[in-house]
């Protein structure tokens, strides 16, 4: 299993089409893990990049961590990523929370970043959506647990219901990560995402809750594109070829 | 176990047991135990796999089989719930038919 260890925590981290001359570095969302790019969506972009995911510190198989899951700490852990990868700017692109950290990124190390692609985040402020979010995550979970279609909550195995109860219980109740989301409830309006200069590509489900808070960022960020997919808060599962395609011609259009 | 490289032309009688030692390395020899493992096992219903120890699995195999086979792309081709309701007999073919 490909680790990184960073000044805090130990990173499981998956490459491809390492030797490329760009990089595309992608970042989950809650409750996630990097597979959700990893089967997909990341062999489309490694058609022409290197692209690195990677488990955020708590999920997957990055060691756990109680503290630290705010948008400012977890962008340092992204830039930490970037310098042991000796990797001085990529194309970033992050999934509802990864997004957020991928907007943090963006606003803190404008230099780092090339193009910024961001894909169905929530308004931090809107809590009744982030919590819709957080069911979304649940039943995204169950969906790749069980291999089925739609947001139908299956029967589990034993291991697996054993592992999900793990995972929840220790970041609801163990982790701080609810505690430090409240805090980042004014990101949209003082979070300086106004003067994000990158060129963005914002993708959002028809359908989902999280519709108005991509209008909101398009509206906020100077050179940003909508574009929306079929789909729910989970058009990576739903629209992965969608969403591949539209990442690599995103990032492969020169200005 | 996945150091190994350049394995010879294997059966797939030969390449079921590599495939079964993955499974036990990622997901434990404490639950392994209680399971049939065969060719007829699928990812998730039968071995109660999640979808990132399917990308641990996919690297051990990519680690053995090395550059003859291009797993990912071939997993690339699927959507996940293809993916995921894979049995062994499946992986196994596949990685005959490109060694």
């Amino acid at each position: 299993m490909p680790v990184v260890e960073l000044p805090h925590t130990r990173i499981h981290l998956q490459e491809m089409n390492k030797g490329a001359a760009e990089t595309v570095l992608m970042v989950h969302g809650m409750f996630t893990n990097l597979s959700i790019w990893y089967f997909n969506i990341a062999p489309i972009l490694a058609e022409r990049y290197h692209v690195v995911l990677y488990d955020l510190k708590g999920h997957g198989m990055s060691d756990r961590s109680q503290h630290g899951y705010d948008l400012q700490s977890m962008s340092d852990e992204l830039l930490a990523l970037m310098n042991t990868l000796q990797l001085t700017s990529v194309h970033l692109a992050g999934y509802s929370y990864g997004g957020l950290i991928a907007l943090k990124t963006a606003i803190r190390y404008p230099e780092k970043i090339k193009k910024l692609a961001v894909i169905e985040s929530p308004n931090p402020y809107e809590q009744e959506t982030m919590n819709v979010v957080d069911v979304y995550s649940k039943e995204l979970l169950v969906h790749f647990v069980n291999g089925q279609g739609g947001h139908s909550p299956a029967k589990m195995g034993k291991r697996q219901l054993e592992r999900r109860h793990r995972l929840y219980e220790f970041l609801l109740k163990e982790s701080t990560i609810r505690q430090d989301m409240q805090q980042e409830r004014h990101f949209f309006s003082n979070g300086g995402i106004k003067d994000i200069p990158h060129e963005t590509l914002l993708i959002y489900g028809k359908d989902s809750d999280c519709v108005s808070a991509g209008l909101e960022l398009q509206e906020k960020i100077k050179d940003a594109r909508l574009l929306f997919v079929n789909g729910d808060h989970n058009i990576p599962v739903q629209e992965p070829f969608t969403i591949g395609n539209a990442l690599k011609d995103f990032f492969e259009t020169q200005d | 176990m996945d150091q190994l490289t350049q394995p010879a032309k294997l059966s797939e009688a030969e390449i079921l047991p590599v495939l079964k030692q993955f499974i036990t390395e990622v997901i434990g020899e404490e639950f392994v135990e209680d399971l049939d493992i065969t060719a007829a096992s699928s990812f998730t219903k039968d071995l109660e796999m999640d979808s990132i120890e399917i990308v641990a699995f996919s690297e051990k195999v990519k680690n053995y089989f090395g550059k003859d086979i291009d797993f990912t792309g071939w997993l690339s081709n699927m959507d996940l719930d293809q993916i995921i309701s894979l049995n062994l007999g499946d992986i196994t073919k596949y990685i005959q038919s490109c060694l």
